[in-house]
């Protein structure tokens, strides 16, 4: 994958003018790998359900679709958080753009506790793992979606890292982790829609 | 680059005189030789599990002792045969594992990379192959074991090699910090990131000793068939850039060249060039 | 920050929690309706979800910007997905015990 616009004069010449790779395009491989990964593990999982529609059924009203929305909406906002990070370091706004990716991490923050909580919550009344497919299929889906998010917070780091030192600051870096970031919340999307919406 | 006082003579055209032109004159036939190896090693490794042995794909954990008892006899000569080849050749891994260890060595990054990697990769072939060869050939010896054993050595066999990813996952991350760090440019960075791809399909696998069916068993459609699609990605990507990688070598300690378009195809250019 | 680039961003974020909070309707389902496999449910679902990806790609990660083979990398993954998703649906179903 090539980039193509190089380094631009100003930042606003490459708003405007220039199509440009958001980040490494690097990042993007392995993001679309990963993607591909993901729709692998999605279609296995519906094909599983659909040819057992009472079972997966069933267990699925155990879920709390409430809960499965707002956590979509709280890393929704962390996206659109991270979206401003990087506009702002694009014009220069470098507190600003700290900002932003310290709100980022909040609702990345928040959404862990909610998972956790839901998973605690489950648990306690006797959904584990093996405690059917469909479960196993949920608990392993946000389970590696889980650890993508974990590292997520290490990435968001290397942002705030580059952000605040005017030596460090890679216009570059700072794309590639909201990339990624990116990433954690276009994947959660699928899962919600899988595993709490469709019947 | 050296040229020696007495000029190293032109590269003949014929194969056989091409390989030994390359023996007596080429400064990076170790390397080649390293990297045949690897080459030679997965091809012949893939052949002796897949179709030899006939353990990959493996079979359902679900089998009853007697089923199990006929799937060793099925395979009888298979695994002994191809295993018995296993064990001649496995100490080649040596080679490979020194082989990808210098890319780490060539590498900006601290040297304690490159060892790591090596411990930890000599440690693998444990349960990467030698375990899964000893319990199968252990296996296919006495034909009239008792299947309650044979259950045994066949739950053995296979989580042992299935479901022992910890060496795998940890090297995988070593490598990807080492490419993250580099400074001297010698593997991309989306092969670092491939790294945390191969390094997280290690931690799918893991529900393997929990489900004997299923897509989360041993034989599951996520833990084996979508995982073994990313490694053999990732295999063929390494050893497609370790190419590149001694095609460039300098054997300096800087920023690793880039490769003239022409020079990725022909391995000679880079004596040519040093001329 | 660029205004209109801020303006766009909030825009695109509220279209997509508007969307998610909008999918809530689904759970209005109770007691046996809630355990009949659904077609229209699912393919709507996976096809809403598409198009929010869709979105994040575009708007997020401005691929809006990026050079033509980005574009339709995404827009193939996006496809592709789509296809696997309803086809391995419909073909559980045509299996299904």
């Amino acid at each position: 994958m090539t980039s193509v616009a190089g380094t631009p004069s100003s930042t606003s010449d490459r708003t405007q003018a220039a199509r440009f790779v958001p980040g490494q395009p690097d990042m993007w491989a392995f993001v679309l790998f990963e993607a591909l990964v993901f729709t692998a593990y999605f279609t296995v999982y519906v094909f599983n359900r659909a040819r057992s529609p009472d079972l997966f059924l069933e267990s699925q009203t155990h879920l709390d679709l409430r809960v499965g929305v707002f956590n979509t909406l709280v890393l929704l906002a962390s996206s659109w958080f991270v979206a401003r990070c990087v506009q702002a370091a694009r014009e220069g706004s470098f507190r600003a753009a700290t900002t932003n990716a310290f709100l980022t991490m909040l609702f990345g923050f928040v959404f862990l506790v909610s998972k956790v909580r839901e998973w605690a919550a489950e648990i306690e009344q006797g959904f584990t793992f093996t405690s059917d497919e469909f479960f196993s299929f949920y608990y392993f889906l946000t389970a590696i979606h889980f650890l993508h998010l974990l590292i997520g917070f290490g990435v968001l780091a290397i942002a705030v890292h580059q952000l605040r030192s005017p030596a460090r600051r890679s216009q570059e870096t700072i794309e590639t982790c909201a990339t990624y970031w990116h990433t954690i919340d276009f994947l959660w999307v699928m899962i919600f829609a899988l595993l709490y919406v469709m019947r | 680059m050296t040229s020696t006082a007495g000029g190293v003579p032109d590269e003949p055209s014929s194969p056989l005189r091409k390989i030994a032109w390359h023996w007596r004159h080429d400064e990076k036939r170790e390397l080649w030789i390293g990297w045949w190896t690897l080459v030679v090693f997965y091809n012949l490794y893939g052949l002796l599990f897949f179709v030899i042995a006939r353990t990959q794909p493996p079979p359902q954990p679900t089998l009853a002792p007697s089923e199990i008892a006929q799937w060793f006899d099925d395979r009888r000569h298979g695994l002994i045969y191809g295993y018995a080849i296993v064990f001649i050749v496995g100490g080649a891994t040596a080679i490979m594992n020194a082989t990808l260890a210098y890319t780490m060595r060539r590498m900006s990054v601290s040297r304690a990379f490159a060892y790591s990697y090596l411990v930890i990769y000599a440690l693998a072939t444990l349960p990467g192959m030698l375990i899964m060869g000893v319990v199968c050939t252990v296996g296919a010896m006495r034909p009239d074991r008792d299947p309650e054993l044979m259950s045994w050595l066949y739950d053995f066999a296979f989580l042992s090699f299935e479901g022992t990813m910890g060496v795998f996952l940890i090297g995988s991350l070593v490598w990807m910090v080492a490419v993250l760090l580099d400074r001297n440019r010698v593997f991309p960075r989306w092969f670092a990131y491939l790294n945390l791809c191969n390094a997280l399909t290690e931690v799918v696998v893991a529900p393997a000793w929990i489900f004997k069916d299923g897509a989360f068993a041993w034989d599951g459609t996520i833990a084996w068939w979508i995982n073994m699609g990313v490694f053999v990605t990732y295999t063929t990507a390494f050893l497609t850039l370790l190419r590149r990688m001694i095609l460039r070598e300098d054997f300096g300690t800087g920023p690793l060249p880039e490769l003239a378009r022409d020079e990725a195809q022909e391995p000679s250019g880079s004596l040519e060039a040093a001329r | 920050m660029n205004a209109g680039f801020e303006k766009r961003l909030f825009v695109v974020w509220l279209a997509l929690s508007a969307i998610t909070i909008a999918q809530l309707g689904v759970g209005s389902l109770e007691g046996q309706a809630a355990r009949i496999p659904n077609a229209a449910i699912t393919a709507g679902a996976i096809l809403i979800a598409l198009v929010k990806v869709r979105i994040i790609f575009r708007e997020f990660m401005e691929v809006r910007h990026a050079p033509a083979l980005l574009c339709r990398l995404t827009d193939l993954w996006v496809v592709f997905t789509g296809v696997t998703l309803l086809g391995g649906y419909f073909a559980g179903l045509a299996f299904s015990t």
